[in-house]
């Protein structure tokens, strides 16, 4: 430590404060000051730690089926809200551009395709309240979540067919005026007009079973 | 948002946007929160904002610092509302949650736990300056507090971590 005590304090609050960017005084003081350079190399080492203690691996964040939890109902008048306040934009987007968008949404949460668990039909009902949607939950569901999708929150499913895991997104405020097909990045699948929105429809493989496509599209309400 | 990759609309990159930085964006509400379920809402409510706010965004670049803010703002904003219980921090290691996986490093994994039990009042400004690159300044004015207090409390913080891999903490005239 230098000869000045209350400089090495002040120092050290400096370094402990922020040991990435310190002032001119403080680095004043380093050049004279071994015991407060030691300091702030452990402080750097440190902080080295401390980022890489921080950056949690989220690998199982969303592989698993997540029932809506009761506190998320919380939040719901003021999502409604939201919801409400941001109809009506976005109506006439092209649907490929939505394909291209629901297909990237898919994607990004490839993990759902695993999940093999069936969900009880509460849970189900959960996201779909959450999500305002009305929905027969009587499918063998084994994943559901109420995403955030365009300024929207939107029940995603996987439902368990004999061709396979298919994603179904209830699409309440994305209107669609026919039936648009597509196929992109490995995903094919289905744009369907349902009331005021849509239904998307999605597999990875084997055909899409249209019969349940069309139950699913006669089964929402918003 | 104005930018937008070859053959793409505004919305749709702004929507890719999100869905890069989410991870991000959970970490952070997971580390003010201390419970996942919580930092999923907070998230969740967080894109819902910024998607009806992206008008706001004029530079793509500026998008993380952005969404981590309104992240805080949520995060505040649910605890200000619902009074959410204080989280019991000895049961968030013991719930075995995958956030806190060991990763093989027994030392990271100690770490993340006393991490875990600072005080909001240390926790929060670190998280902000370490994973979410913030500086005093802008900690300062987020929260509210003088820069000096913000540098005190970084100060503490790191002092209470020091113990961890053995070093001595520095004098605090606390």
């Amino acid at each position: 430590m230098s000869d000045g005590s209350s400089d090495c304090a002040h120092a050290r609050l400096q370094i402990g404060g922020d040991p990435h960017d310190v002032p001119p005084v403080v680095s004043a003081h380093l050049a004279t000051c071994a015991a407060c350079r030691q300091f702030r190399e452990e402080t750097l080492l440190l902080d080295r730690r401390l980022r890489a203690a921080l950056e949690l691996p989220l690998t199982q964040f969303r592989t698993q089926p997540v029932a809506a939890p009761a506190r998320r109902f919380a939040l719901a008048a003021s999502v409604a809200l939201a919801v409400l306040l941001a109809g009506g934009f976005w109506v006439l987007r092209p649907q490929p551009a939505l394909a291209g968008e629901v297909v990237q949404h898919v994607l990004h949460e490839a993990d759902t395709w695993d999940a093999q668990q069936l969900l009880p039909a509460s849970d189900v009902a959960d996201v779909l309240k959450t999500a305002g949607v009305e929905f027969d939950a009587s499918l063998p569901v084994v994943y559901a979540y109420a995403c955030p999708f365009n300024g929207h929150r939107v029940p995603h499913l996987v439902v368990q067919t004999a061709n396979g895991p298919m994603t179904v997104m209830l699409l309440a405020h994305e209107k669609v005026s026919k039936r648009t097909e597509f196929a992109l990045d490995g995903l094919h699948g289905v744009l369907l007009p349902a009331g005021g929105g849509s239904v998307a429809v999605l597999m990875r493989s084997g055909e899409l079973p249209e019969d349940l496509a069309g139950k699913i599209v006669s089964a929402a309400r918003w | 948002m104005n930018q937008s990759p070859r053959g793409t609309t505004p919305q749709a990159s702004f929507s890719r946007l999100l869905e890069m930085l989410r991870p991000d964006l959970l970490r952070f509400a997971l580390w003010l929160a201390r419970d996942r379920a919580v930092a999923e809402d907070v998230v969740q409510e967080t894109l819902i904002r910024a998607w009806k706010s992206r008008e706001e965004l004029k530079d793509p670049t500026a998008a993380r610092p952005w969404l981590l803010t309104i992240v805080r703002r949520e995060h505040a904003r649910l605890f200000e509302r619902k009074r959410l219980p204080t989280v019991d921090v000895e049961s968030v290691e013991a719930l075995g949650d995958p956030a806190l996986a060991s990763d093989g490093d027994a030392a990271l994994h100690d770490l993340r736990g006393a991490i875990m039990k600072l005080p909001d009042e240390y926790r929060e400004p670190l998280v902000m300056q370490v994973l979410g690159g913030f500086s005093t300044a802008e900690i300062a004015a987020e929260l509210k507090l003088t820069q000096p207090t913000v540098l005190t409390r970084l100060f503490r913080a790191r002092n209470k971590l020091r113990t961890i891999y053995g070093l001595t903490p520095a004098e605090d005239a606390e």
